[in-house]
């Protein structure tokens, strides 16, 4: 945690950049690992809940209005519009939800980069301020990273109680055996709708927080391949394990820019080798390995 | 007074095959009722009919008198009926404690009075005293993954009962558990027979298991139930030996 | 995608004709994308769930994605076709040859692969591998090998694709994302376990990609395989074509 507050001192404002946009990343992955890891949802739309998210903040803010409404306007959308993605999930499981929420996911992106006269296409939208808290003006890199920070601070804590309640027993539950759950009493349809609402909209803070950070989107950032990265990031952190998505969001944000200084060309193809590797050897992430080599 | 469980012309066909084919019995509050027969006579069928996991083809099921049929399984145990599966289903990432917490908490309070109220939904000490009575408690902070078969099958008893059911249903739960256990088992479902007067139906094929346990026997055989008593009675009946021998 | 760069390469740097780099490029797919795909990627990684499988090949896509782009080159290559650029004129509408070899081929690929399941003794037991391995087994079919040359026909078939495609669309490292998705949602549509519902598949979304692209609005052209996806999906999730599993409770 001290290193968390400590890291930007040292770097120069690319790095401090790359801090911001794992500590964003994190956030969206961590509402994915809610609905995968914990209640065993599948979602490949969580990509374009980022997008709703930096919509939302850019429009708003753009216009004049403070950051906070945007936050509003993101979860309440993005709560209801999640809450809508969990019904095909009563119907289906596994990859037809996959290929339920992946279209879901295209959709969005789709009216992003049609619906010009709302979003300007695929000419993005420019400019996008960063927030004056109190009067504390956010807008340096390390000012904004420290306010990205304190909201990644509050979603943690959010969250971790929301695991360690009787939801997120219910949400075990739901993914290691729906239909036992059910006998006990469990509502397994109202808990996977849950699921679904708060993962997405944990997706719709983090894009209230990319859009300023990035001050310019257009509707490529949101695409499948975001909702894709997530899942990956999720995945090798390790699913269902509290810190995975911060381990995985450190993997995917950061680790091919360390690479990068390693050797130019291949760096890439050597993370692209380390993924497959990781998942042939260990499914359950880098924090499932350490828990195989700790329990020795 | 209303018989807990009514069950009226149930039948169920899959397809061309009738896997049960009109069966109609009354469970009185406080019996421990056994459902035998030889394989495929439709009993987990049955018991999955009058659960909700299934949508009977025909016929209706009352509890305390008023209309289950169709109903959700989370609505019927909030009703307060509970089951076991023949299919082992315990949460194996749970610890047994919390599987126990999980069985009952559904029905403490409202869903979000759960969100911000206590961490195990205030039943820890009455997880507590399932483990006691089910004589887990070495076993309490373990995984419920790693405990062996029968240990599970007595986990899997016990969370039947941590809502406080009127009724509950058991699907074979004395299959797999070794000798030595299975006495144990039996005397912990008398005892709670007796403690919370809750009524019992039972499904199983070790016939010494269910003689010694229950107060009355139903026998199923091609979705009919031919025979019906006392376990002597039952026993006895040249049709009930003819369904398990002959054909 | 890649196919199409072995036959490219094996030109570049074999010095092969155009058809003898085609076998060439025909047999490195069925190795590579047939059976080291399955040896070293599938089979080690199915055991613990599909899930890190998705990802694995997630990583194996940018892996050839960059290793193409590294090795070969970015930008995007020509590919030759023995038609050419030539057009018929069929009832007034103008049809390129290409897009006539290429309805012939599919239709003939299909119809080879339904005879080869339904009437050779391999396509069969690979059905019955299919449909219950452990009965399979048990009955004496290697089914290790069957599910290899499951792979080894998807090998061939996706280089067959690859081929005819890519004198249109050229070989550049980003293709086949978009036509693989498609390929996904026609499988689905159609019905994954009955191969002419890949066809009804394909057919249906084709021509509806097509028809709302001219007739109704481009932009949203890329929606319809996904509205019939869902619609699929959520009202009869076995395909259009496809037989309903069944599931043990």
């Amino acid at each position: 945690m001290i290193a968390l507050v400590a890291a930007p001192f040292g770097l120069k404002p690319y790095g401090i950049y790359l801090l911001s946009l794992w500590v964003v990343m994190t956030i969206a992955a961590i509402g994915l690992n809610l609905m995968l890891g914990y209640a065993g949802q599948i979602s490949l739309a969580q990509g374009a809940f980022v997008g709703i998210g930096a919509y939302a903040a850019a429009l708003l803010t753009t216009s004049g209005w403070p950051l906070w409404m945007a936050f509003l306007l993101a979860i309440a959308l993005s709560l209801a519009i999640g809450w809508l993605l969990g019904y095909p999930a009563l119907r289906v499981q596994h990859h037809y939800l996959a290929f339920v929420t992946l279209s879901f996911a295209t959709l969005v992106f789709l009216m992003l980069r049609n619906e010009e006269w709302l979003t300007k296409g695929v000419y993005g939208i420019s400019g996008i301020p960063r927030p004056t808290l109190f009067g504390w003006a956010a807008k340096a890199p390390i000012a904004f990273y420290f306010f990205c920070l304190g909201i990644l601070t509050l979603v943690s804590l959010a969250t971790w109680w929301l695991v360690r309640s009787p939801w997120g027993r219910a949400f075990t539950a739901l993914r290691e055996n729906p239909i036992r759950a059910d006998s006990l009493g469990v509502d397994t349809r109202r808990y996977t709708l849950m699921a679904f609402a708060i993962g997405s909209a944990l997706g719709g803070i983090s894009g209230v927080l990319y859009a300023p950070l990035v001050q310019f989107i257009e509707p490529t950032a949101f695409n499948l391949n975001l909702s894709l990265n997530l899942l990956l990031m999720v995945m090798v952190g390790g699913s269902g394990y509290f810190l995975g998505p911060f381990l995985g969001a450190a993997v995917s944000v950061l680790l091919p820019e360390w690479a990068r200084f390693g050797s130019d060309a291949l760096y890439l193809i050597m993370y692209a080798i380390a993924v497959m590797v990781l998942m042939a050897f260990c499914p359950s992430g880098l924090l499932g390995l350490a828990h195989r080599v700790l329990k020795r | 007074m209303n018989p807990v469980l009514e069950v009226r012309d149930l039948a169920k066909a899959f397809g061309g095959i009738r896997a049960v084919n009109g069966v109609s019995f009354d469970v009185r509050e406080g019996e421990i009722l056994g459902l035998i027969g030889p394989n495929g006579s439709g009993k987990s069928t049955l018991f999955n009919c009058i659960l909700g996991q299934l949508a009977p083809s025909a016929g209706e099921v009352r509890i305390d008198g008023r209309g289950i049929t169709g109903m959700r399984p989370c609505q019927l145990n909030r009703l307060g009926v509970g089951r076991t599966f023949q299919l082992l289903q315990v949460f194996p990432q749970l610890t047994v404690r919390e599987n126990l917490i999980l069985a009952g908490q559904e029905h403490q309070k409202s869903m979000w009075g759960r969100l911000i109220g206590r961490r195990d939904a205030g039943l820890g000490e009455a997880a507590d005293r399932m483990i006691e009575f089910f004589r887990l408690s070495a076993l309490a902070q373990e995984k419920a993954g790693s405990l062996s078969y029968g240990q599970q099958k007595l986990l899997d008893v016990a969370m039947a009962f941590m809502a406080g059911p009127r009724l509950v249903l058991l699907d074979e739960p004395a299959g797999g558990v070794n000798p030595t256990m299975l006495a144990g088992l039996r005397e912990r479902l008398r005892e709670i027979n007796a403690m919370q007067r809750a009524t019992f139906v039972v499904i199983e094929h070790n016939m010494e298991f269910v003689m010694s346990l229950c107060t009355r026997v139903l026998v199923l055989a091609e979705g009919r139930i031919i025979s019906e008593g006392t376990p002597e009675e039952v026993r006895a009946d040249p049709k009930v030996i003819e369904a398990y021998l002959g054909g | 995608m890649l196919p199409a760069f072995f036959v490219l390469a094996a030109m570049k740097f074999g010095g092969l004709s155009f058809t003898w780099a085609l076998l060439v490029g025909l047999l490195v797919a069925l190795l590579v994308l047939g059976l080291l795909f399955k040896q070293l990627v599938v089979d080690p990684i199915l055991r613990h769930g599909v899930l890190p499988l998705v990802i694995s090949t997630l990583g194996l896509a940018l892996l050839m994605k960059e290793g193409v782009k590294e090795f070969y080159s970015a930008e995007a290559q020509g590919f030759p076709s023995p038609w050419g650029g030539t057009n018929l004129t069929v009832f007034g509408a103008v049809i390129s040859a290409q897009s006539l070899v290429i309805i012939a081929v599919a239709i003939a690929a299909v119809g080879l692969l339904q005879w080869f399941l339904a009437g050779t003794r391999t396509g069969r037991q690979m059905q019955a591998t299919a449909q219950n391995p452990q009965l399979a087994r048990v009955l004496g079919i290697p089914v290790d090998r069957m599910i290899l040359y499951t792979f080894l026909v998807n090998a061939a078939l996706v280089a067959l694709a690859s081929f005819l495609v890519s004198p249109i669309y050229l070989a550049k490292f980003t293709n086949g994302e978009l036509l693989g998705l498609a390929a996904f949602v026609a499988a689905i549509v159609g019905g994954f376990n009955q191969v002419r519902g890949a066809i009804v598949g394909g057919l249906l979304l084709g021509v509806a990609d097509n028809f709302v692209a001219a007739y109704w609005s481009a932009q949203y052209r890329a929606a319809i395989p996904l509205f019939l996806l869902i619609a699929v999906i959520l009202w009869r999730p076995q395909g259009l074509l496809g037989r309903a599993e069944e599931r043990t409770v």
